[in-house]
């Protein structure tokens, strides 16, 4: 298939961005004094710390000059020695980098899986309507709603939404039933005999087992009102991100559909006398599409961005948070590597939507 | 030399023309609502075409050929053009005859008008103009890279058009084919075999009496790569019935009900629209009459079978889909393309120009119309392709009998092509009549400069080829010319020709000229 | 249909001065029709002026120093920790009520404003400069200067931007200067993949190729007709991105105020983190008014932008 080929050649263009990747980030930590770096490195409480440091001065290459500490980075990224990292604020923890990025990235998954799979369903239906629709009252108001999605800074959503449906920010506020903060509420469980799948994970953070996803894990465990309690905190941040990513998209879309509604081909779809729904939904959306997927990347990049601060706003413990705690903590090791982290999520997103540019244009092939 | 028989020819036509007439345009009026000011694009155009001629349209570019062409389908982009007002009768249904509930237009200045739609009036204009456009007419554009819808298959586009008009057609040739039986293949390979000489003949009749046109080539070979009877009777029972495995007769048969059924009423409906517009009580009743008569002896029986065709219609759709592929592929080398089975696969951008403009016009004549509206078809090729499209065009007029409304501003396409030609002038018709007489003896003077602008080898003079030009340029039409919109580059303008516009008239038997200096004859 | 393809060929057969001036003068009449565009553009420059007012008549403010919010904290109000609602008799301080320190919102926020359009708007153009210089150089001498040129910017396009821009910050030191810095090296590249494309288009016009034949150095060719030809989409982007700009600057200063309280309220994103602490008491104004003025900008930026490229560019879509 040629789709296969295309797939391969993707996959090579990606090198030379990941090697970028890791020279961006390698040049943020070679900009810093190199004690520092070596010091960071190591876990503090290290038995023998003079022998540690060398240790990573050595690991780190940081006295062979500035291409044999690039390698040397790359050596350490690939074979998953990041580094170690000591929270204090505001999230608590303490172990290498690469462990509490496992700890907090399910919960991110969860949030962003749950918002992009919301607001495209959302996003499909409604922008083909109005955009099929040009100058109507759905199409105005439609465009005042996705612009003012847009146009507004996440984070002040994220607060204007704590205040209208957070639980107890206005009193007697009929819809502000949704918890603010976390994950779940402490007084949902029992507190004095926590369930056993409730664990003490590394560096001291509490997790559910096996998921690490409290939705899922106390459902598999049967806890229903601890999954209920754990559902309505995702809510509020879910929404946000959902609505911010959603406005997005029905931006492009719109724009697109008009721009498919005066093509050509439109008027041969209607002068073979195709009935005015199926030119809607075959001829014009088909080709809509197309380039709003070519945006979808550049959304995603700003949609992490809304993760770091939505995170921020609800104390949400997903890897946004991690990056916001370890740069507050002044760790840098967690501050390269969750950088790095996020720079491999946006690569991959590309990556899928070029894919998917590819199956719905089938010009793309080579 | 003028015989009997040519008397009684003109006879004939003068007493048909109006039978004859397939399309009428009458008094057809197309603005486009810029914010720059209103763009008067077609200003009151008259024509008509007969069935089976070629018609031209000649004009410079941005005279409104094109416009005339998508008016006429009511294809125009809306906002920023409207049709304002007239007529267009295809096949003697006016498509404009609820125009005026359409829209509201005020025109408070040039550059600000108010369009009130009305949604539901245009909604049930777009169902009827979807049961009108494709199957009463096509249309080939300009660019055909632009007009193939570029992430479809050729064949999806193609079959789309087969399957949105013709299902009924369709049900009936797949119950013909189930109809054949054993023997009737027998008596046919008996016969073939007692006249090996007259092979091609016989089958060719056969399969026209029995719908299996699209197999007679297959058919054919199977006689050529086979000897046995008994061999090529299998052969060819298993060709025929092919298609058919999935399905049994009993539920093509329900099928073909159920869109004669669907047929019938939309037909119903679409007389009965054209009624109210025409507030004729009489027929409008008639025609309740026998929508419930139609409801009540089949109705519950398809109400019932629209359900059932959710679940088990799958493989009567598929059979209708294998039919409608083979069509298609026919249609394909009908527009002489090459290796149908690998362009229905393709999309538009593996296609070079040439084929993709074979692909448009196999697309055009999929729902069989009987008019195509070909719109500059040949501008965006090369010279040879060209001269290939153009024949395509002419034999396709011959070999499907459809009329042709063929707009370019090419001369020289025009005298090879088209029986009749209309030439066009900044939003009107100037002149009409047959191509002949129109290149012969020119009546107005724009034709005359038209005419005079082909460098023609043989008139020369001393400074080499005689190339005569109209001094000025084609008017802008927001603000155009008063009166006779050609007289500020006419060499013959009189005072009345700033003052009024020229009617279009008769000046002998099809022949019409728009000029003061034929008429005094103005228009209002 | 029809004016889509009047402005397009306009563009693209440009070459003479004058039918530049003229095509400008008719775009501009286009502009003034977008009623939306036209309110976008008005309220815009309302910000601005207040802005310029800010700073060549601090007194406006009622103080004379806009360096800290201390300058706002009234004397005659009993310092209370809690915030008052928004009041309408008496002076125009306390329209929209106060916040921590009880320091009156109105004020501090018009001179917060100032601080956030001043760094974006040097973000912006100073990020433009970069990128169109760069981009339009690589897109006009093109080999291994473009080639080199396209790779770096597609490595800026795979970076989460606002991460990054977070770790620049770290690694550098917080401060505005900082914040700016890293936003102007995260936003750079957008300009520079923009013209780009637009530069290669217009090294294949007729006029540009009669200038290199006419003997015209390069330098002159760049500056005199490529870069020229360039702005016009630029504009675009530009008014589009101060809205973008305004949002990071904005989030930046949120994050960092939601944890570390530092001397330096006079920012639109460290008041609303400042306001935050107070919403679980039910006192909404210190988050919400800051909010909605940041909103109403960024609205009109983005509906001036959208009209400038209907009218400037159909075909441009980020």
């Amino acid at each position: 298939m040629e789709l296969r080929y295309f797939i391969i050649r993707r996959l090579l263009l990606m090198i030379p961005t990941l090697i970028g990747l890791t020279i961006i980030v390698f040049v943020l930590m070679w900009s810093l004094p190199h004690t520092f770096l070596a010091s960071a490195f190591i876990n503090p409480k290290a038995p023998n710390r003079a022998q540690a440091i060398l240790t990573a001065e050595n690991q780190l290459g940081l006295n062979q000059g500035i291409v044999l500490a690039y390698l040397h980075y790359l050596g350490n990224t690939l074979t998953g020695n990041w580094g170690y990292m000591t929270l204090t604020t505001p999230i608590k923890f303490d172990g290498t980098v690469l462990s509490g990025i496992g700890l907090f990235f399910p919960n991110t998954i969860q949030l962003v899986i749950f918002a992009a799979i919301l607001s495209i369903l959302i996003a499909i239906p409604l922008g083909t309507y109005i955009g099929a629709r040009p100058n109507s009252i759905a199409d105005h108001s439609g465009r005042i709603f996705s612009l003012s999605f847009y146009a507004i800074p996440v984070f002040v959503l994220a607060v204007v939404f704590q205040v209208i449906f957070g639980k107890g920010v206005i009193a007697g506020n009929p819809v502000g039933i949704f918890p603010i903060s976390g994950t779940f509420s402490i007084s949902a469980i029992n507190v004095i005999s926590p369930p056993s799948w409730l664990v003490s994970g590394v560096g001291g953070v509490v997790l559910s087992q096996p998921t690490h996803l409290i939705i899922f894990d106390s459902l598999i465990h049967g806890d229903y009102a601890l999954a209920g309690n754990a559902f309505m905190h995702i809510v509020l941040p879910v929404l946000v991100l959902t609505l911010s990513l959603l406005a997005g998209i029905l931006r492009f879309l719109r724009a697109s559909m008009v721009d498919a509604a005066n093509s050509e081909y439109i008027k041969t779809a209607r002068s073979k006398g195709v009935p005015e729904n199926i030119v809607v939904k075959l001829h014009m959306r088909r080709n809509a599409l197309i380039p709003t997927i070519t945006v979808l990347g550049l959304l995603f990049a700003s949609l992490l961005g809304g993760v770091v601060l939505i995170e921020d706003v609800f104390d949400y413990p997903g890897i946004g948070y991690l990056a916001l705690s370890t740069i507050l903590s002044g760790s840098i090791f967690g501050v390269l590597g969750t950088t790095f982290l996020f720079g491999i999520i946006l690569i991959t997103a590309n990556l899928l939507v070029d894919i998917t540019y590819a199956i719905l244009d089938p010009r793309i092939r080579y | 030399m003028y015989s009997i028989q040519n008397l009684e020819d003109e006879l004939n036509k003068n007493n048909t023309t109006n039978e004859d007439e397939y399309l009428k345009v009458t008094d057809l009026v197309t603005n486009f609502y810029t914010s720059r000011g209103i763009v008067k694009a077609l200003d009151k155009i008259n024509f008509s075409i007969r069935r089976g001629e070629i018609f031209g349209m000649v004009g410079e570019s941005g005279c409104g050929k094109s416009v005339t062409a998508l008016s006429i389908m009511d294809l125009v982009q809306d906002p920023p053009g409207r049709v304002v007002s007239g007529r267009v009768e295809i096949d003697g249904f006016n498509i404009f005859s609820d125009i005026k509930d359409l829209a509201k237009i005020k025109v408070k200045s040039e550059t600000d008008v108010k369009i009130k739609r009305n949604k539901r009036a245009i909604k049930k204009h777009n169902f009827m103009l979807s049961k009108i456009r494709g199957k009463k007419a096509g249309m080939i554009f300009q660019e055909p890279s632009l007009a193939l819808n570029p992430v479809l298959r050729a064949g999806d586009q193609i079959t789309e058009n087969i399957l949105l008009h013709n299902k009924k057609n369709i049900a009936d040739s797949l119950i013909n084919r189930a109809n054949l039986s054993l023997d009737d293949v027998k008596l046919v390979v008996d016969e073939v075999l007692k006249n090996k000489d007259e092979t091609k003949s016989i089958l060719n009749n056969w399969c026209r009496r029995n719908a299996l046109v699209d197999l007679e080539t297959q058919i054919n070979s199977i006689f050529k790569n086979y000897t046995d009877p008994k061999e090529i009777e299998n052969e060819i029972v298993s060709l025929i019935k092919g298609g058919l495995t999935l399905v049994d007769k009993a539920s093509l048969i329900e099928a073909r009900d159920y869109y004669d059924y669907k047929e019938r009423m939309e037909n119903l409906e679409i007389k009965r629209f054209a009624a109210t517009e025409e507030s004729d009580s009489e027929l409008i009743r008639s025609i309740g009459a026998e929508e419930v008569k139609l409801r009540g002896t089949s109705g519950a029986r398809f109400r019932s079978y629209s359900l059932k065709r959710i679940f088990t219609g799958k493989k009567v759709e598929k059979a209708f889909k294998t039919e409608a592929n083979r069509r298609a592929k026919e249609l394909l080398s009908l527009v002489s393309l090459p290796d149908p089975e690998r362009i229905m696969r393709s999309y538009p951008h593996e296609l070079s120009g040439g084929m993709q403009q074979r692909l448009m016009i196999a697309i055009a004549l999929a729902s069989d119309p009987k008019l195509l509206i070909a719109d500059e078809p040949t501008t965006a090729l090369d010279v040879t392709t060209q001269a290939q499209i153009l024949k395509l065009l002419r034999n396709l007029n011959q070999l499907v009998g459809a009329s042709i409304l063929f707009i370019t501003h090419d001369l020289a396409v025009i005298a090879e092509m088209c029986n009749r030609v209309a030439v066009m002038y900044a939003g009107s018709i100037v002149e009409q009549g047959d191509v002949l007489d129109i290149f012969d003896s020119p009546k107005h003077p724009y034709t005359v400069g038209l005419l005079g602008a082909i460098p023609t080898p043989q008139v020369k003079t001393e400074s080499g080829i005689n190339l005569h030009t109209i001094p000025g340029s084609v008017p802008n039409l927001i603000t155009p010319p008063s009166g006779c919109r050609f007289h500020p580059r006419c060499s013959f303008a009189m005072e009345v020709c700033s003052k009024s516009k020229p009617k279009l008239v008769e000046l002998e038997a099809q022949r019409k000229v728009a000029c003061f200096l034929y008429t005094s004859e103005v228009e209002e | 249909m029809i004016e889509e393809t009047a402005l397009r060929s306009n563009r693209t057969m440009e070459p003479k001065k004058h039918s530049r001036l003229e095509n400008s003068a008719a775009t501009f009449r286009l502009f003034l029709k977008n009623r939306l565009a036209m309110v976008g553009m008005i309220i815009t420059l309302v910000y601005f002026a207040i802005a310029i007012a800010d700073t060549v008549y601090p007194q406006w403010l009622g103080v004379s120093n806009l360096s800290t919010a201390l300058n706002f904290v009234p004397g005659h109000i009993a310092n209370t920790a809690q915030p008052s609602p928004p009041r309408f008799n008496g002076s125009w301080w306390y329209w929209f009520g106060t916040t921590y320190s009880t320091i009156p919102i109105l004020p501090v926020m018009l001179a917060a404003l100032r601080i956030d359009l001043a760094y974006t708007v040097l973000i912006v153009f100073l990020g433009m400069g970069i990128g169109v210089i760069l981009g339009s150089a690589a897109g006009y001498f093109g080999g291994i200067l473009d080639e080199i040129m396209m790779r770096v910017t597609d490595i800026f396009f795979s970076l989460p931007f606002f991460v990054f821009a977070l770790a620049i910050v770290y690694v550098l030191g917080f401060s505005f200067d900082n914040v700016v810095l890293a936003l102007i090296i995260i936003w750079w590249p957008t300009y520079a993949r923009l013209s780009r494309g637009l530069a290669l288009e217009t090294k294949s016009f007729k006029y540009v190729e009669a200038s290199r034949a006419s003997g015209a150095s390069n330098f002159k060719i760049l500056f005199g007709h490529i870069i020229p030809n360039v702005l016009s989409p630029v504009y675009v982007q530009i008014s589009l991105d101060l809205g973008s700009i305004i949002q990071l600057f904005a989030s930046i200063f949120f994050l960092i105020g939601s944890f570390a309280q530092s001397t330096y309220p006079i920012e639109i994103g460290y008041m609303i983190s400042g306001g935050e602490s107070y919403l679980s008491e039910g006192l909404w104004w210190p988050v919400i008014i800051p909010s909605l003025f940041l909103l109403v900008f960024t609205v009109a930026v983005n509906l001036m932008g959208d009209g400038l490229r209907d009218v400037l560019d159909p075909k441009l879509r980020r």
